[in-house]
């Protein structure tokens, strides 16, 4: 049993890191897009999440968010939700700075998107990053997105206020919203 | 029938990107192609969702055959028609609110693009359909599962190590297997304290055997208790064994007087040990047929094999002279020859239908 399991571990291993290869050695953009969103998908499953470490996959979704292309950023942010569900890899995000990154994606387009860095952000929340995480512009986009026409927005939106923060944060960020401290965070820019 | 309207979750059907069929990718080369085509999309917690729409239902009054369909893959809680929905012409659209995730993952895998009464079904998650506290609730869940698998695995992997530093536990099975392939020399110590009369002959099989009926049964006997005396001690395959054992009494008792077929019965009796119920039963039932054939060949008293019954031989015309007999044995020959000859001929000709169809 044991040994079966460590050969198809090595098999699995083997199969991730061609696809890694593949996505640094080609030029196709639509090859690209189509391993990028292979690896998120094999992020989904916990038996991945160890040789997906090991071949510093978090690293690479990572580099996606600040891609033109939005399926890249998309699929990369899709990518580091399934992984940061994992404690191993939510240090791994945490350690290379993924919280702006991430932040930064709450004001795609798209809302798969923008789903993916809300999930996302409430899984980075530990002891030590939450300051980060409940910073005054998040919550004032968390609010702003908790009354959206969307439902699965709306939903979201409302789970990480009641979950990741406390009342008093929140009241403190509406009464912000209502002055002058208002951000544009999780506001898409005008399509050009 | 139909789910009650009081909530706010079953209202509003509105016509999302991610409930289209998005194209199918064609240009993935042969090593990242699955079993099915699939189009480009990441699948996150936040797409799946226990609430499955399902649509291309044939308008054909098939609601029950269709929840009936879905409860195959888990309890659904909740189901109504979405007859908001903008459906295609003479289909229905249903919405079925699974209990748990896993059944509606299941059952989107297994109904997706399947054909039902003639119509082809498409399914997919709507989550849009949840509640707050549904989406608080799967996303916990999900935490919870993969941290519970990323724990497994830190085990089995400490479970591994340990293995690794202790070989002689790794090889347990092994072990055990090759406990039972050298069967005669552990019996020997498993059996000293029962009867020392008849065990050592299980080590020296070409020693003159006992009879044979006793012989046989101490074998099987001693096959059938080693192992559930060692693994659980449990009294119950003991009757089990004890049938097995009256009814091989019979064949043994037939085969008794030859030493070779005893011999014989030993041989595929060992070998019989870890064979599949239904390959026993037809030994034994091979072996029985045996035996009865050798009880006939017994009854008549000849040693000397026999395939069948003698044709009667042609009565022997002596001529009572040596020409006339060359003669006679030469027409005798001509006939069979002529003889044979029609028993080709319809051959042929059965043959040649054949061939013309």
């Amino acid at each position: 049993m044991s040994k079966k399991g460590s050969s198809e571990g090595s098999d699995r291993f083997e199969y991730l890191q061609t696809l890694v290869t593949e996505f640094q050695d080609t030029d196709s953009e639509d090859a690209k897009e189509q391993v990028l969103a292979n690896l998120a998908n094999f992020a989904y499953d916990p038996k991945n999440m160890e040789a997906l470490r090991e071949l510093q996959v978090p690293d690479l979704f990572l580099d996606m968010l600040t891609e033109e292309n939005e399926n890249f950023v998309e699929f990369g942010m899709g990518g580091l939700c399934n992984l940061s569900m994992d404690r191993e890899c939510r240090d791994l995000i945490l350690q290379s700075g993924g919280i702006p990154l991430v932040t930064n994606c709450l004001s795609s387009r798209r809302e798969e998107t923008v789903l993916s860095a809300i999930t996302t952000l409430m899984n980075l929340t530990t002891a030590a990053s939450r300051s980060e995480i409940t910073d005054p512009a998040i919550l004032q986009c968390m609010l702003r997105f908790s009354l959206s026409e969307s439902p699965r927005l709306r939903n979201l939106a409302t789970v990480f206020l009641q979950d990741c923060c406390t009342e008093a944060q929140v009241a403190s960020a509406e009464q912000q919203m209502q002055g002058r401290h208002q951000t544009a965070l999780g506001i898409p820019l005008p399509k050009d | 029938m139909a789910a009650p309207n009081d909530s706010s979750c079953w209202s509003s059907p509105e016509v999302y990107k991610h409930h289209e069929q998005q194209k199918v990718c064609i240009s993935r080369p042969k090593y990242r192609e699955g079993r099915k085509a699939k189009a480009v999309k990441v699948y996150t917690i936040n797409l799946e969702s226990r609430y499955l729409m399902v649509q291309g239902v044939p308008a054909i009054g098939v609601m029950t055959e269709l929840i009936q369909l879905c409860a195959l893959y888990g309890a659904v809680e909740e189901y109504r028609p979405l007859d908001e929905y903008p459906a295609e012409e003479f289909t229905e659209v249903y919405l079925i609110k699974f209990q748990k995730l896993p059944s509606a993952r299941a059952a989107k895998r297994h109904m997706d693009e399947k054909s039902f009464y003639g119509g082809v079904l498409h399914v997919c998650y709507v989550p849009e359909y949840e509640s707050v506290e549904d989406t608080r609730l799967k996303l916990q869940d999900r935490r919870r599962y993969v941290i519970r698998m990323a724990q497994n695995k830190v085990r089995e992997k400490e479970q591994r190590e340990e293995v690794k530093k202790e070989p002689t536990s790794s090889d347990t099975a092994a072990a055990s297997e090759s406990i039972t392939s050298t069967y005669d020399q552990t019996s020997d110590n498993n059996n000293t304290g029962e009867s020392s009369t008849t065990s050592h002959y299980l080590g020296f099989p070409s020693l003159p055997l006992p009879p044979q009926e006793e012989y046989n049964r101490r074998h099987t006997n001693l096959h059938r208790n080693i192992p559930t005396e060692d693994k659980m001690g449990s009294l119950s395959n003991y009757v089990v064994d004890t049938k097995q054992q009256q009814m091989q009494n019979p064949s043994s008792s037939q085969m008794s007087s030859n030493k070779d077929r005893g011999k014989e019965s030993r041989v595929t009796a060992s070998a019989i040990r870890f064979v599949p119920r239904t390959t026993h039963m037809e030994s034994r039932k091979r072996k029985l047929e045996e035996a009865t054939q050798h009880l006939l060949f017994e009854a008549e008293g000849k040693n000397e094999p026999l395939i069948g019954p003698k044709l009667p031989e042609p009565p022997k015309l002596d001529m009572e002279d040596e020409s006339l007999n060359t003669t006679v044995s030469l027409i005798r020959s001509k006939i069979k020859q002529v003889e044979s000859v029609p028993d080709l001929k319809p051959a042929e000709k059965k043959v040649k239908p054949r061939r013309r169809i």
